[in-house]
């Protein structure tokens, strides 16, 4: 990775991501009013609407056998793991093929893993080393026009330790990278990831230290005479200032809000979650899902991340009959039981883009603004194989990315089929050019 | 001047008859104003008249033309000055005027009339008296300062010395602007905008990130904190650190032991095996234990591996047997030992039962007890009972060997009993691998696992360092060890996590817990880490554990590891709460050396009232509240403002003790006072004279009066900014790296922090003979590697300790012979003053008369016909002879002699300060110069013979007056005069010692006192 983007990323994401943090007061966002959600946005810029990114992650590879689309538009036709997918399927892409380079030869699970959205070559030991993940470009670029520039949420505790292979289990928790060091919290709590998104948490901290040091700064006023009182009462004003801002970001924030809900009748309403970690995987899913619709509908942040189940996860599924853990069940991946836990992953996409294809926005919905990736980190769990890995997308990004397509690049040179092109290609569409990104140099022919 | 004339600390300032005697420059003065006017208010009356009289007249006669109402030229306005005082007020314009009407500059030659000598030498002796009238009668003023925020700089040296690391928070802050004398240190050019305070919360925002909270108190990191993985990476080096500071090489003990043994003979007869210890810097506990196996003459264990030792360990010293020579015995018997001791070394079985993983942590956990049982026994087993059959092919074989006679083996195992107990097979374990594995190869993979259990797959600490602890460590390094320790479980949750961990893996790759009994203990279960879920999964597991063949090693091995982890679990929690109001006391520790004094009551209390306020209203948890508080006490006027230097009226006052402690530090240091002079302050003897001149001198020791050789010398020398420098053409200067610009940075801050150390003439700057050098620089400058390897590396402050890393820097005292030495071929001058793909005489002059000697040169006007950027591209000309034309012109005459040529001596530089004899068109450069006053010379030595000897006065001047003005933090205004006069008496009398400037200034009445920001001058 470029270190630029290391550092602008670890900038912006350090302080800004998850448990309130605090949001970051850099000021050219607070004079720099998202287009859609300024007063004239009645008058024109409607057609401007903001481009979404989110990636789903699930673990240990697919039932190889249900896992294909065939024909196109609305004939296309899905196996049985993509059943769910059925009434979206003319804004959903099928991609077959692509592939992490890095990920192949050095090992299974973790060095498959921690690099699944970055395409970085990644260091064994007690070193963590790997490079700046795509969400956390996007959100180091974009971020600057939403109240959280990312959301990084997880359904499974990190967990640490060392595999086998001698890759750290950190990278088989975390799929966002900040820089090549560290990934970004992540939130598996739904409740505080409710929090962090519509409380503008951060900036409240912000203001109520500032309001207290204009205090203290207005009674040293008050103390001093008037020559040294000019530049405390730039101070003074400075910090006002400041304070008037972030009221007017959290006005603008909450207009939006409000906007949003005209516009569409059916908007997102929730309610907080309970406090906790819900104990049913499927709750904790849905709650998940529904955190980053409404986050995606309010404009709260367009970008987010969702590790539906760790690499080597522990959950299990006693609602679908299987009694074997994720990981374990993996391993017999041509079974029933692994073909319905394929297919019940399916479903999160297709719950998360049914929501969003719910919501109106200008003549479309938020769906058709937003693209999901849907990602996984080996095609086969009983043969650890990573020389593919199953991939869909939903949404039309803004009418930049065709929809109801299958693609198969499995029979291309390894130079065209990298998942990092397609991740060029997305940034690119999303206003984020860049010549090149992990491991690729050129954006995915074909898409 | 009459050295010791200045020793008294008292100095009257304000004896007019002093000056009289002693400053020469004051002399035309008084010999103008008869002593019968001295009296204040009829010498005002004097010179109004002498104004009205003199000076008006020559304004509209001279000046008025082109400087009046009508016409500014060079934006000068010099009508309306109606009377002595309106030209006092505007002292520093009529400072040019003097300097220009002196010099004969002004009128221009070509102007129409020209005032006679007489009128224009009664011109210059008004001004002169004016400005010395004004100087003396505001003397020791310490002049209008304002309240100011810290510069960038100051803001990052703060910021290092209160976290002890350095984030350098400002790095995207833009570019302090400053003030007319040059720095960037005044309330003058401070300014505060809501964008910078953005910055300012930002920044703050960045230091919490740092922010780890521990169970005494609370530190920062070197990296942002902000993940579980940060916080492992942090508490993780923190004790592989401490345990590789430790001495367990035995060869040092062997050595000591050997040094003690013949400490006479070696020429230390009296010393002790404790002192010994301490010199050869071995732990004074483990050398004794080392010493007495050594010297025993126990018979009974005097056999095997300690009747080899013995053998081994050298004899006395000799022509034959210097210590070099024992140093490689002891080595060798070091790693005899060490062979030895491994293969001792007792095994143990993995322990595992039916459908269970042995990589599980009960069992790992009970295999790594086992070893830190037994690491000062052995295996009695691994002995050889007997004559071998054949001889041993290899020594450590037979060494192993024990005779079968009951009586000579049981010597022989007590022997080796010792001998375990002794050296044991590792004094602490730092890496683990998981130990199950038995494929050899597979282990070899797993490196680099820091203070690991070796459990499968998951996270989990185990601490192995008995030896360490009981043999080596003394009493309070047991306790920092404990302490590291504690605050590892603390700071990551490790014990929480473990648990966590255990309870995916028992269900996953160990398929031990995948029956319904087991579901209640998941991950996701809140509460499943809780006492009564531990105890309960302990009883379900156990029961399980019964069934499926668990012996009695196996259930207690189990019910064991539940014990254990529930009693780590809830020391966390306890631990994490009763260490809450030990935070907020750090906090107001950390507000105390943040705001650099003592908080009052009202202070204390409301921080605490503040968090509380976070907590309760606010809804923060504890860290995020403490997060807040910190950010708080960092956006606080009181910490990113010089508050000391503001006053609270218009009357002067002495700075406080804590006020003074401030200035101090931030005109030496440019960051916090450290806690000594905080103590002195607060003890109220920092103001005593003796006290403040011993504190200075130690300050300058410091390694933070960085902070002054970068921040003062790098504004006045112009070269603060050059580690960006991006003017250098990188493809026609190859060797041009970001090193070397690093490298040419640094040169100048050795040289000057040398100068500041060791306290050397301020002259050094003009002509040393040495400079200082790395390896880098060393290559450019052609001073051959034979010459480095034989110095000493400088152990100054200019390396910045842990701040730099520039390689090891060298003085080379005959810099000279490679055309170095002092300020003025440095290359960092060189390189800045040239536009890149050719020098420049003129801007290199024009730094040398502007920065070093302080010349004031009026701006270029705008239409300057520019000369070619390459010098190949220079046509038939030699540079110098295209500037030769240039100085034809009239308009560009008037200044441009004063330095072109001054430039002209640096042409044996090249465009980053190569040495060359030709340029970059291939024509041969000369260095010949006539210099300003008619002086000739040749290159730099040329130059610098003709600076001592005629502009040394000049130079002096100049930094007596930039010094001053950087630490008052301000522009100097008329009555500093007479203290840059005393500066340069006082400097003159301590044979030109750097120091002595800064004595003048601390104990100046302008350093030691403080009025408001308005004006008393020519009021």
């Amino acid at each position: 990775m470029h270190r630029p983007h290391d550092q602008l990323a670890r900038r912006i994401s350090r302080r800004t991501v998850l448990r309130g943090a605090g949001v970051t007061l850099a000021l050219p966002w607070l004079e720099s009013i998202p287009a859609w959600s300024t007063e004239s946005s009645d008058t024109g810029a409607e057609d401007r609407f903001p481009q979404r990114f989110a990636a789903l992650f699930m673990a240990c590879g697919v039932h190889p056998d249900h896992w294909w689309g065939k024909g196109s538009g609305s004939e296309m036709e899905l196996s049985r793991s993509l059943a769910p997918m059925e009434s979206l399927k003319t804004k959903m892409n099928v991609i077959e093929g692509l592939f992490n380079k890095n990920s192949t030869g050095v090992g299974i699970h973790p060095g498959q893993t921690g690099n699944i959205l970055s395409g970085a070559s990644l260091q064994k030991g007690a070193e963590l080393k790997g490079g700046i993940s795509v969400d956390q470009v996007l959100a180091s670029r974009l971020g600057q026009e939403t109240a959280q520039p990312s959301m990084v949420l997880g359904c499974e505790q990190p967990i640490t330790g060392y595999h086998e292979t001698n890759f750290s289990m950190a990278y088989s928790s975390h799929i966002s990278w900040q820089n090549a060091t560290s990934p970004v919290p992540m939130e598996v709590y739904p409740s505080l990831a409710f929090d962090s998104l519509f409380d503008n948490r951060g900036s409240r901290r912000n203001q109520s230290v500032l309001d207290r040091v204009r205090e203290e700064a207005a009674s040293l006023g008050r103390r001093t005479s008037f020559g040294d009182r000019s530049r405390l009462d730039e101070y003074l004003t400075s910090v006002r200032e400041v304070e008037k801002r972030i009221e007017r970001q959290r006005i603008q924030q909450n207009k939006a809000a409000d906007r949003a809900k005209h516009r569409g009748a059916s908007v997102v309403t929730m309610k907080r979650p309970d406090n906790g970690l819900p104990e049913d995987i499927r709750e904790h899913m849905r709650l998940m899902c529904d955190v980053i619709a409404l986050a995606f509908q309010t404009d709260k942040t367009r970008v987010g991340t969702l590790l539906l189940c760790r690499d080597i996860s522990g959950l299990f599924y006693p609602f679908l009959g299987v009694r074997n853990a994720h990981h374990s069940a993996s391993h017999n991946d041509r079974s029933e039981d692994w073909e319905k836990i394929s297919r019940y992953y399916c479903s999160q996409l297709a719950y998360l883009a049914g929501r969003l294809d719910a919501m109106p926005e200008g003549d479309g919905t938020v769906l058709d603004n937003s693209c999901l990736l849907w990602v996984n980190n080996m095609w086969s769990g009983s043969r650890h194989d990573s020389t593919k890995v199953p991939l869909l997308t939903a949404g039309g990004l803004g009418g930049t990315l065709k929809t109801g397509r299958v693609l198969d690049y499995s029979g291309e040179d390894d130079e065209q089929r990298k998942l990092c092109s397609l991740y060029l290609s997305i940034m690119n569409r999303m206003g984020v050019s860049m010549d090149s990104f992990g491991d690729a140099n050129a954006q995915l022919a074909g898409l | 001047m009459k050295p010791g004339y200045l020793t008294s600390d008292i100095r009257p300032w304000l004896d007019i008859a002093r000056h009289i005697v002693y400053g020469a420059a004051f002399l035309t003065v008084f010999m103008l104003m008869s002593p019968t006017v001295r009296a204040e208010d009829s010498a005002a009356k004097v010179l109004d008249r002498e104004f009205r009289s003199t000076v008006i007249p020559f304004l509209n006669a001279y000046c008025l033309n082109c400087h009046g109402t009508d016409r500014q030229e060079a934006k000068l306005n010099l009508s309306g000055y109606t009377s002595a005082g309106t030209v006092a007020s505007s002292h520093q314009v009529w400072e040019i005027v003097l300097e220009r009407i002196a010099a004969k500059e002004m009128p221009p030659e070509d102007a129409q009339r020209q005032p006679t000598a007489q009128h224009r030498k009664a011109v210059v002796a008004w001004i002169h008296s004016a400005r010395e009238y004004e100087a003396r009668r505001n003397a020791g003023d310490p002049g209008p300062v304002l309240a100011r925020r810290l510069s960038n700089a100051e803001y990052n040296s703060s910021i290092r010395d209160l976290t002890g690391i350095d984030i350098r928070p400002t790095r995207t802050f833009p570019v302090d602007p400053a003030n007319a004398a040059g720095f960037d240190n005044s309330g003058e050019s401070l300014a505060m905008s809501p964008a910078l305070l953005g910055k300012y919360l930002d920044a703050s925002r960045e230091v919490v990130e740092h922010l780890v909270l521990k169970p005494d108190g609370i530190g920062f990191a070197a990296h942002a904190v902000v993940t579980d993985t940060d916080r492992d990476r942090y508490c993780v080096k923190r004790i592989v650190e401490f345990y590789q500071r430790q001495p367990t090489d035995l060869a040092d003990y062997f050595f000591a032991a050997w040094q003690f043994r013949f400490r006479e003979k070696l020429g230390r007869g009296p010393e002790t095996l404790q002192q010994t210890a301490a010199r050869t810097g071995v732990s004074e506990k483990y050398l004794k234990s080392v010493w007495s196996l050594l010297v025993s003459q126990d018979r009974q264990i005097s056999v095997g591996p300690i009747m080899r030792l013995q053998d081994l360990w050298p004899g006395a010293p000799s022509e034959t047997l210097q210590p070099a020579d024992a140093r490689r015995e002891c080595e060798r018997m070091r790693d005899y030992t060490v062979a030895l001791r491994s293969r001792l070394r007792p095994r143990f079985r993995d322990m595992t039962i039916e459908g269970s993983h042995v990589g599980s942590q009960p069992f790992v956990l009970w295999k790594n007890r086992q070893y830190v049982a037994h690491r000062q026994t052995y295996d009695r087993d691994i002995l050889q009972v007997g004559e071998a059959a054949s001889p041993a092919v290899n020594m450590l074989d037979a060494a192993l060997r024990v005779p079968a006679d009951d009586v000579e083996r049981e010597r022989y195992e007590a022997a080796f009993g010792r001998f375990c107990s002794v050296f044991p097979d590792a004094f602490y374990v730092s890496e683990r691998g998981r130990d199950y594995v038995q494929d050899s190869k597979k282990l070899m993979g797993e490196k680099g696992r820091l203070l690991s259990a070796g459990f499968h797959s998951m996270m989990g600490y185990f601490r192995d360092d008995r030896p360490l602890y009981d043999m080596i460590l003394d009493t309070a390094e047991q306790k920092e060890l404990d302490a590291l320790w504690r605050e590892l479980d603390f700071v990551t949750r490790a014990p929480m996590r473990q648990y966590s961990g255990f309870l995916w893996f028992e269900r996953t790759d160990s398929r031990y817990m995948r029956e319904p009994q087991f579901d209640f203990a998941r991950p996701e279960n809140q509460d499943a880490s809780s006492d009564r879920m531990i105890r309960q999964l302990n009883t379900v597991y156990v029961e399980k554990a019964r069934r499926t063949g668990g012996g009695d090693v196996e259930i207690t091995a189990i019910q064991h590891y539940f014990h254990e982890i529930n009693e780590q679990i809830r020391w966390v929690e306890k631990a994490r709460l009763e260490a809450e109001p030990g935070h907020i006391q750090a906090v107001l520790q950390f507000a105390d050396r943040a705001w650099r004094r003592a908080l009052s009551k009202t202070e204390r209390k409301d921080l605490i009232k503040y968090y509380q306020i976070l907590r309760e209203q606010d809804g923060l948890n504890h860290e995020e509240a403490i997060q807040d508080l910190i950010v708080y006490v960092l956006m606080s006027p009181h910490f990113c403002f010089r508050m000391d230097m503001a006053g609270s009226g218009s009357e002067r006052q002495p700075l406080t003790n804590d006020e003074l402690a401030s200035r101090l530090s931030y005109f030496l240091w440019s960051s916090i006072p450290d806690r000594e002079l905080r103590h002195l302050a607060a003890s109220g003897r920092l103001r005593q004279p003796d006290v403040l001149q011993a504190q200075t001198k130690r300050m300058l020791q410091d390694e933070r009066i960085r902070g002054l050789a970068t921040e003062f010398t790098g504004n006045w020398l112009g070269f603060r900014r050059f580690e960006e420098h991006n003017s250098v053409d990188r493809v026609r200067f190859p060797v041009f790296t970001d090193q070397l610009r690093q490298a040419m940075f640094e040169e100048p801050i050795h040289f000057i922090v040398d100068m500041i150390q060791q306290d050397r003439s301020v002259f050094a700057f003009l002509d040393a003979k040495h400079t200082f050098v790395n390896a880098t620089l060393a290559s450019h400058y052609g001073i051959p590697d034979e010459r480095l390897e034989t110095l000493p590396a400088v152990a100054s402050a200019a390396s910045g300790g842990t701040f730099s890393a520039t390689g090891p820097w060298l003085k080379i005292d005959d810099a000279n012979v490679y055309g170095r030495g002092g300020l003025l071929p440095m290359s960092v001058f060189l390189t800045k003053n040239a536009p890149g793909l050719r020098t420049s005489p003129v801007k290199r002059g024009y730094w040398v008369a502007r920065h070093l000697l302080g010349e004031r040169i009026p701006p270029p006007p705008p239409n300057v016909p520019e000369l070619p950027a390459d010098e190949s591209r220079l046509g038939d000309l030699t540079l110098r002879e295209a500037l030769a034309r240039h100085r034809d012109n009239k308009s560009c005459s008037g200044c441009h002699q004063r330095f072109d040529t001054i430039g002209l001596a640096f042409e044996g530089y090249g465009p980053v300060g190569e040495r060359r004899t030709k340029d970059l068109g291939g024509r041969p450069v000369s260095t010949d110069a006539v210099f300003p006053g008619g002086q000739e010379g040749t290159g730099l030595h040329g130059l610098q013979t003709y600076l001592r000897q005629h502009r040394q006065d000049e130079f002096l001047n100049n930094l007596c007056r930039k010094l001053l003005s950087f630490a008052l933090g301000r522009s100097l205004i008329l009555s500093d005069d007479l203290l840059v006069h005393d500066m340069r008496v006082k400097l003159e009398a301590d044979d030109y010692r750097f120091g002595s400037l800064i004595e003048s200034i601390v104990t100046s009445p302008q350093f030691l006192n403080r009025r408001s920001g308005g004006h008393s001058e020519g009021q």
